[in-house]
């Protein structure tokens, strides 16, 4: 890898950049108190809000305008992405826009993308290889009868009757058992071409998702932020030892290294798609370990309060994992980073 | 956001051709070697051949000494002396003294010297750390005492690199010992080579070279004074905030003020990472086609990609704590191999993991602590309440 290589290293929002993300944050934050998170439990979908959130254009957004979208970037679905990890919004919006952006780049039926674009229909993708009958469990498949799923012989878009039955999950999430012989199959693409789309989609998922983690490490780490500034020990604020101090330093360092790296990341998965391939995966793996720091070191910052399920950090700790693993075990993803940087030495 | 390669115009690809080649031609191998045997962070030759063509301070007008350059050429400049390792420290502390004396020191001071830092035959060291306060700077007790157009000035400092090869001391002095802990200090800038000033080696496992530096009744005028009497904590504050950062760059600049440490640390990487690719284990297997191995390294990997993109004083701390704790990582999957130094038979890529474990270690330290670092972000970018301590605004041993 060239290591001295001139290029900008503008990490700052331009003004429309800045406006989605306020735009999508007063939205969610108005929309989705901790409350209506917990009364989404145990599915973690909340068709109300699913319905406001297509209102404000986030499903159609970033698709091409070919197919109903007004062509946003990965950077703007990014930022959307983190709003909503700061609510936890029971909401499938990530898996729904990578599996549209795919449906749309392997020529998908028009009629599925209209609907997909209007949030009608949910769409979703099995993020690992189909390998002959084998099942896997899929992200959002409990809310969606749409699933794109990558096999030996392609891309294939297999529809059921049904959304499959529900998994309840620590995490709260839609997860559901796909099965790949249930339903109709269509081949949409197939070759290395219609691979290399399987793979950037499975890609932007995981940097969508490491958005939603970097959102919701944030929030995680306010609660313990504001608990330690007003809970009191031998006349002092918690805050201000530095044992309790400290661990809460060393969170913001790692979630501000993680936002920063998911927007560096969607810039060149936007701008130079290709160029680095290695970006999303490593913000992806960044993003997990913040979150789950900052969930474990914000809860234990609140006693044993953290520990209650009363306390709005549950909804947090317990989604950091279930949102996280979602994607797999990191260690894949840290393989092909090393792989990446082989190749260029 | 824009991360967008630079197009360059053709004067600033001919700009960055004339550097190439001029680094090409006075950083040769002998200054590396200079480098590892001295551990000086600087070399005189190099200095004055920058300074000779107002790349010392590259953005300066040329009737100042500097050479007028564009932020792109600033940045050009940067990265080849970055890429080929010039030896920096001093010109560091020069460059970031430079400002303080400008803004402070009386005008013919600063007449006197703006041509000869940027010629290079002046430089400046940091006085900063007492040897019984480094991290608490205004506790200093180095004690300076007005004698008519002097002051006569009497202690010691810790660890003030550079200082051999530096003719100014940019030194914290205590004027006022009754004062208020932060109101008692004035800046003096002080001729090293003043009578009663001693110069005595330190060196550290990382290879570098630091100096006790000792002061006996050393007389010095009172025009390299910098800023009022007992006003010295202000003066210090600009090239310390500059030291720390704030984190906001011109969209060319590294956004990490610690990106100088992962440099060092993605060099150890890129070496580990070649080895693996000629190396096979005894049983036969190729290095680089161990699943483990890979795991292992891609999250080092990571940890530079985060610690590149860490913002303001947590990307000090991002850079300095992964590299600690990653070169660590680093020498176990490559082996005994990672430890032998440059020259040795079998060193990976001249010695490069091993000089980066010995070297990863000062950078928690110097420039404040890491755990400095962590009370600024926890009180500025977290706003949590600050400690009251019996020392926060008086001297107290
Ligand atoms: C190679 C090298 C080069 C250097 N170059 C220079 C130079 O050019 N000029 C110069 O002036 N100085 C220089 N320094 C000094 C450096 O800035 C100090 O070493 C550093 O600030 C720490 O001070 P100290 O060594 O006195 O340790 P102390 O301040 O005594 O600290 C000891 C330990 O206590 C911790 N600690 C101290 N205070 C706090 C606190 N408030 N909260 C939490 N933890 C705390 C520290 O983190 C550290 O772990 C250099 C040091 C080194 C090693």
């Amino acid at each position: 890898m060239e290591r001295f290589e001139l290029r900008l290293q503008d990490f700052s929002l331009d003004d429309d950049q800045q406006a989605v993300r306020e735009g999508f944050g007063d939205f969610f934050t108005k929309e989705v108190p901790s409350s209506r998170v917990r009364d989404a439990e145990p599915l973690g979908f909340d068709a109300d809000l699913w319905q406001r959130l297509v209102a404000m254009g986030a499903t159609s957004m970033a698709l091409p305008e070919a197919a109903g979208g007004d062509d946003a970037t990965l950077v703007d679905l990014v930022l959307v992405a983190e709003e909503l990890g700061k609510v936890v919004a029971p909401v499938p919006l990530v898996s729904h826009v990578v599996a549209s952006r795919l449906l749309a780049r392997a020529g998908g039926a028009a009629e599925l993308l209209t609907a997909a674009a209007g949030g009608e229909r949910i769409v979703t993708l099995a993020l690992q290889p189909v390998v002959g009958s084998n099942r896997q469990l899929v992200p959002d498949a409990a809310v969606s009868r749409d699933v794109l799923a990558w096999s030996a012989d392609g891309l294939a878009l297999h529809t059921l009757a049904e959304p499959a039955a529900h998994v309840p999950n620590q995490g709260s999430t839609p997860l559901a058992w796909f099965d790949p012989a249930a339903g109709e199959r269509t081949v949409l693409a197939s070759g290395p071409e219609a691979e290399a789309l399987f793979r950037a989609a499975v890609a932007e998922w995981k940097l969508l998702t490491a958005a939603a983690l970097v959102g919701l490490a944030d929030s995680a780490l306010n609660l313990g932020v504001e608990f330690a500034k007003s809970r009191r020990t031998l006349g002092v604020s918690i805050g201000s030892l530095q044992g309790v101090a400290f661990p809460l330093a060393d969170v913001v360092t790692e979630i501000a290294g993680a936002r920063n790296l998911t927007y560096k990341a969607a810039w060149y998965a936007s701008h130079e798609p290709g160029a680095r391939p290695d970006l999303p995966l490593a913000a992806f793996v960044q993003a997990a370990h913040a979150a789950t720091e900052s969930a474990w070191v914000s809860a234990h910052t609140q006693g044993g309060l953290g520990f209650t399920v009363e306390a709005d950090i549950s909804l947090f700790f317990l989604r950091a994992k279930g949102w996280s693993v979602l994607g797999g075990d990191p260690g894949a993803d840290r393989r092909q980073v090393a792989a990446a940087l082989l190749a260029s030495v | 956001m824009d991360f967008a390669p630079v197009e360059l115009t053709p004067e600033q690809q001919a700009f960055q051709r004339e550097v190439r080649a001029f680094l090409d031609e006075i950083v040769t191998e002998e200054v590396h070697e200079h480098e590892r045997r001295t551990g000086d962070g600087f070399d005189e030759r190099v200095h004055l051949a920058l300074g000779s063509r107002g790349w010392l301070f590259p953005t300066w007008p040329v009737e100042h000494g500097g050479a007028g350059l564009d932020d792109v050429c600033a940045r050009i400049l940067a990265l080849e002396l970055a890429r080929r390792r010039v030896p920096y420290v001093t010109s560091g502390t020069t460059g970031g003294v430079w400002p303080a004396v400008e803004r402070y020191g009386a005008p013919d001071l600063v007449a006197e010297l703006r041509p000869q830092v940027a010629t290079g035959r002046v430089r400046f060291c940091l006085g900063y750390s007492d040897p019984e306060s480094g991290s608490d700077i205004a506790a200093s007790h180095t004690r300076a005492v007005r004698d008519g157009d002097e002051w006569v000035i009497n202690g010691s400092k810790m660890w003030t690199t550079g200082a051999h090869n530096c003719q100014y001391t940019f030194l914290i002095t205590r004027t006022d010992p009754e004062a208020p802990k932060h109101k008692g200090l004035t800046m003096i800038l002080v001729p090293l080579d003043s009578p009663g000033v001693e110069i005595q080696a330190i060196h550290t496992y990382g290879g570098e070279r630091t100096n006790a530096v000792y002061y006996s009744d050393v007389h010095v005028a009172d025009r390299y004074r910098l800023g009022e009497v007992n006003g010295g904590w202000a003066v210090l504050r600009g090239p310390l905030d500059e030291e720390h950062g704030d984190g906001r760059g011109n969209g060319l600049d590294d956004l990490s003020i610690g990106v100088g440490y992962t440099r060092e640390f993605q060099r150890a990487i890129d070496a580990a990472a070649r080895w693996a690719k000629r190396t096979s284990r005894p049983d036969g297997t190729l290095v680089a086609d161990d699943p483990v191995f890979l795991d292992r390294l891609g999250r080092l990997v990571v940890e530079t990609e985060a610690a590149d993109a860490t913002p303001g004083p947590m990307g000090r701390n991002k850079a300095s704590l992964s590299f600690i704790a990653g070169i660590a990582e680093l020498v176990d999957l490559v082996g005994p191999e990672a430890l032998i130094a440059h020259g040795g038979e079998g060193a990976v890529d001249g010695g490069a993991i091993d000089y980066a474990h010995r070297f990863a270690q000062g950078t928690a330290t110097y420039g404040g602590t890491t755990d400095v670092f962590k009370n600024i972000i926890a009180q500025h970018v977290l706003g949590l309440p600050r400690l009251r301590l019996p020392g926060d605004k008086q001297l107290v041993r």
